[in-house]
């Protein structure tokens, strides 16, 4: 951990750091693009070269070799392996992952109406998870040893090792069968109820919106659960990464000055320390967004939620391979933008890297 | 023990004239077990307990694992079934014990796949520098870019099931973090003076990498091991629970609890606790070995 750095960097005016910090934006969506033409690449290589024949899924027992022909012609795989590639590109960019074997609709229009769900859990989850996981970690670093930062290094410990499928489980078990306190794995309303009309495509809002207020209850208590599991996998490692790099921060030689000048303890953790310690917890952060896509595929399956994870799951099991190959797509490139606005955001936030 | 080269080595194994050195790492467990950071010896000590239960499992289980109908379907647990049955009458017990024989077998080969693999891969990079660094990297955020879960799925929807494809899979998803660690190690190291020694008497470049930096670099590369063998264990049970890869009524956590879902839901409790406080006791033992090879590593570089 270099935090000292050995001579101050040189201070740039405003207007000579600027073009700096377009270059930097620049090389970045430059590197995003090259990685998600990777992405495409080993996605294609993946399920067209190596993957099983897909003609064997549709083609009845009884068909003749030009049968199989013909399916192969209209699926487009007839053609060589490189001519597949350019036709897969273009249709990539175009936006067309192709037609889904199991709905037979496209597989885009199939994910962007499964998107908004998937997009309430997870954006609840992360406000969840970084609210809590940087709080904890910085409050258990502040009273380093208490029984306060034992207990919390259990559950941080626990949160890493659970599968997060198990604790939904054991959570409905305790909360829905044992207490009734909350719903069962249902999606995302009691069977019965019907959803608002879309707005955003959050039922949340959309109740209060429209004005639909019986609904926002009853939607409520469904994401509970499935927030609650999927932010403790967030909060889990960003607690830990929160009290290490606060505590360095708090043992820095800044700390002991503001300490000798009187200032308030608030002031030294909160404003000072917190600061400078935050930086690595927000390149964590890009990690913890590609951990809960991930974690939404089985939560959404455990708790029936319509979203684009469960559709995966689908895809999954009847080896549908455009809509796997395009929910893959579609996940990482989402991965890769945030994480390179993430990385833009961390340079505008840390003076040091911009130079 | 024959690296002299480190110094730390001598400092905190004191020679003992006579105690053999078993004696003396037995009295060096006990004494860090007695201290407050002791997760290194309450680590070994989880994993030892489940090799002990998988080894028990091979010699006796109260039925046998596969056996449907023992007792009632879905019968909560009893004196006759300790942990309960499951829908189709298995004894959860039996197959809880059993079962850690697949996933404890299925996580230890993927995570040595990994480390060997990766380090040497990373090693090399580090090392040569060059292109061949510059393509690994570049492979790196590519492979990286994909969430971890989702490329096993995708692979193994592609490669089909199979033992051996599950644990090729799992030993994929670590794999990065192994190279980049290797080649981060042998970068730093690799202008240190030992290095620099070895180059001048004349050792070729691969022996210097392999006999020389590689035994100064495997501890951090260990102790990644055993965190990373938390989360490998965790997948090898979510494909089991997804039912992708690893057959549906598979003896395995994962799988068990997939089984018992629907029950669980209705409030079949014990079908799924059991199996997961299985991968819970493997990932938190693997996690406080390499937590406590790590605080070691660090103890030993002040």
């Amino acid at each position: 951990m270099a935090v000292e750095i050995s001579a101050p960097p040189p201070r740039s005016l405003h207007g000579i750091a600027v073009p700096k910090v377009a270059n930097v934006i620049g090389r970045r969506i430059l590197g995003a693009i090259l990685v998600i033409w990777g992405v495409v690449t080993l996605t294609f290589l993946l399920t067209r070269v190596f993957g099983g024949d897909p003609v064997n899924l549709f083609a009845q027992p009884t068909a003749t070799l030009a049968d199989r022909e013909a399916i192969r012609q209209r699926l487009g795989l007839a053609d060589p392996i490189p001519v597949q590639y350019v036709n897969y590109l273009r249709d990539v960019i175009h936006g067309n992952l192709g037609t889904s074997y199991l709905t037979f609709r496209p597989v885009t229009s199939d994910l962007l109406t499964r998107v908004p769900a998937t997009a309430e859990l997870a954006t609840y989850a992360l406000i969840f998870g970084v609210v809590v996981g940087v709080t904890v970690g910085v409050l258990s670093a502040v009273f380093e040893g208490s029984i306060f930062d034992r207990a919390v290094r259990v559950f941080t410990s626990a949160g890493l090792a659970l599968p997060q499928f198990w604790v939904a489980l054991m959570l409905i078990v305790i909360f829905f069968d044992q207490l009734h306190v909350l719903p069962g794995p249902t999606g995302r309303l009691p069977i019965g109820v019907l959803p608002p009309p879309k707005v955003t495509g959050f039922y949340l809002i959309d109740s209060i919106i429209t004005g639909h207020l019986s609904i926002l209850l009853p939607a409520l208590r469904q994401l509970i659960l499935p927030v609650l599991v999927l932010g403790y996998g967030v909060a889990s490692p960003l607690a830990r990464g929160a009290r290490a790099s606060m505590i360095l921060a708090l043992k820095a030689d800044y700390v002991r000055t503001a300490r000798a000048l009187g200032l308030s303890r608030a002031r030294i953790w909160f404003v000072y320390a917190f600061r400078n310690a935050i930086l690595p917890v927000i390149t964590m952060f890009a990690g913890t967004v590609a951990w809960t896509f991930s974690g939404t595929v089985l939560i959404e399956g455990v708790f029936g939620w319509p979203g684009v994870g469960q559709y995966a799951l689908n895809a999954l099991e009847n080896s549908d391979f455009p809509a796997i190959q395009g929910f893959v797509l579609y996940a990482s490139i989402l991965y890769v933008i945030i994480y390179q606005l993430l990385d833009i955001a961390y340079t505008f936030a840390d003076p040091r890297i911009r130079s | 023990m024959t690296t002299s080269l480190d110094p730390a080595v001598e400092i905190t194994a004191p020679k003992p004239a006579r105690l053999s050195r078993v004696a003396a790492a037995v009295l060096g467990a006990i004494r860090s077990f007695r201290s407050s950071s002791g997760t290194l010896p309450i680590g070994l000590s989880l994993l030892a307990f489940l090799v002990l239960i998988s080894l028990v499992s091979l010699i006796w289980t109260p039925y046998p694992p596969t056996a449907t109908g023992t007792g009632a379907f879905s019968s909560a647990p009893s004196g006759a079934h300790w942990f309960g049955t499951d829908a189709v009458g298995s004894d959860v017990f039996s197959r809880t014990i059993s079962a850690g024989r697949t996933d404890v077998f299925y996580t230890v080969t993927a995570v040595a796949i990994a480390l060997v693999i990766g380090s040497a891969w990373g090693a090399l990079a580090g090392f040569f520098g060059g292109w061949f660094e510059t393509v690994t990297l570049r492979l790196l955020e590519v492979v990286q870019a994909f969430p971890a879960l989702l490329m096993a799925l995708l692979v193994i929807s592609i490669l089909g099931p199979g033992t051996f494809n599950v644990i090729l899979v799992v030993a994929i998803l670590p794999l990065p973090d192994f190279v980049r660690l290797a080649r981060a190690e042998v970068l730093t190291k690799k202008t240190w003076q030992f290095a620099e020694a070895a180059r001048m008497v004349g050792n070729p470049p691969l022996v210097v990498l392999f006999k020389h930096l590689m035994p100064n670099s495997w501890r951090p590369l260990l102790a990644y091991a055993s965190i990373s063998a938390a989360w490998v264990c965790g997948n090898i049970a979510a494909l089991g629970f997804i039912g992708v890869g690893i057959q549906p009524d598979a003896v395995e956590w994962g799988s068990m609890i997939a089984r018992g879902e629907s029950d669980v839901v209705a409030g079949a409790w014990w079908e799924a606790l059991f199996p997961g406080l299985g991968v819970l006791v493997l990932a938190i033992g693997c996690q406080l070995v390499g937590d406590g090879i790590a605080a070691r590593n660090r103890g030993e570089q002040r």
